[in-house]
């Protein structure tokens, strides 16, 4: 029963597979960039524009201007994938690796047995959205740990549904609707 | 900048090695941390996994008024009643396997409810993941509970202890 609105269910868990890998890169480069050093180590010590501000026991990421907070690596990184996830509550259909997927991988797989609604993995792509930005905006803010916290728990609901099939975005909304943040209020018209 | 840091390395002698060897540390530290994220998130998915279809026994007394769940009547011997959402990936399996069940058993119907404008009877019904599947006797009331995706044979066999139920006033 494969109708046009529904997609092959493999789709997204490949996609999710390859936003895992982007996110847990993101993690490693975040972990080891600005965002969890103190302001008496590391490479930023020496940097002359910092000497002026410089606090020995302050974080990094609250000590150096916007522009090295910008050029972070993982920054770098968890943005790109922030685009993407952008990219994939817009316009699902060309999304990179959603088009990638029919492009490449679908041709040389067997037919698709199994089709789901296109709508769960929409939101999902929304959550991790939500969830990359927030480490953004508060990495921009000077927030500490912000950013590989952030993309470690969007690389734990990407691996589930890579791995486990679990889309723990689509799980949150029933949590999401029951705290009345998301859906319609009350009873509507069967 | 050369010169600047030639002129610190002669004040401290080694803070750029330091720098470096924190840096090890710090590359280690963020290998270790993304290999333990890999191995924690393994374990909650199999741990998920293996609570996923499992069925609860539910000890209830109240019995379900079907004009709530949007339908006219409960079945005769036995109901399957899934919770849904618009978001929700792995309903429609599930709805394939429980409506195939009820349609080939007398006395065992099937209601699908959609709780995406419904917050009050995911509140009622006190469901935190969809799908839910609860399982309800003659009289209505709820007697097993399945979160998540569920197995046939489970299911099936919940369904043949509540049919050889003798009938009670």
């Amino acid at each position: 029963m494969p109708d046009t609105s529904r997609i092959d269910a493999r789709g997204p868990r490949f996609a999710a597979s390859i936003t895992a890998v982007l996110l847990l890169v993101a993690t490693v480069l975040s972990l080891i960039g600005i965002s969890t050093q103190r302001g008496a180590y590391g490479w930023f010590a020496y940097q002359p524009l910092a000497d002026a501000t410089f606090r020995p026991d302050g974080w990094a990421v609250q000590q150096l201007p916007l522009l090295d907070r910008v050029a972070d690596p993982g920054f770098v990184v968890v943005l790109v994938i922030a685009l993407l996830f952008v990219w994939g509550v817009t316009s699902p259909r060309t999304a990179p690796w959603g088009v990638l997927y029919r492009r490449v991988v679908q041709p040389r797989l067997a037919p698709p047995t199994e089709f789901e609604d296109p709508r769960p993995p929409r939101f999902a792509q929304g959550v991790g959205l939500f969830v990359t930005a927030a480490g953004l905006l508060l990495h921009l803010a000077g927030v500490p740990w912000a950013l590989p916290i952030a993309a470690a728990m969007a690389f734990v609901a990407a691996f589930l549904n890579a791995v486990f099939g679990l889309c723990l975005g689509c799980q949150l909304y029933l949590v999401l609707q029951r705290a009345g943040l998301i859906g319609r209020r009350g009873p509507a018209a069967v | 900048m050369g010169r600047r840091v030639r002129h610190e390395r002669t004040h401290r002698p080694s803070p750029r090695s330091r720098a470096l060897a924190l840096t090890v540390v710090d590359v280690t530290f963020a290998l270790l941390a993304a290999g333990a994220l890999v191995v924690l998130t393994t374990i909650a998915g199999l741990v998920f996994r293996r609570r996923q279809g499992r069925a609860r026994t539910v000890d209830s007394v109240e019995a379900v008024d079907p004009a709530l769940l949007g339908a006219e009547s409960l079945g005769p011997e036995a109901t399957l009643v899934q919770f849904s959402t618009e978001i929700c990936s792995r309903c429609p399996g599930v709805r394939r396997v429980l409506t195939q069940i009820a349609d080939a058993r007398d006395g065992v119907s099937y209601i699908d409810v959609d709780l995406t404008h419904r917050p009050d009877l995911a509140q009622h019904f006190r469901v935190l993941q969809t799908p839910t599947t609860l399982v309800l006797d003659r009289r209505g009331v709820i007697r097993t509970r399945f979160g998540g995706t569920l197995e046939r044979a489970a299911v099936e066999s919940e369904l043949t202890r509540l049919q050889k139920e003798p009938t009670r006033a």
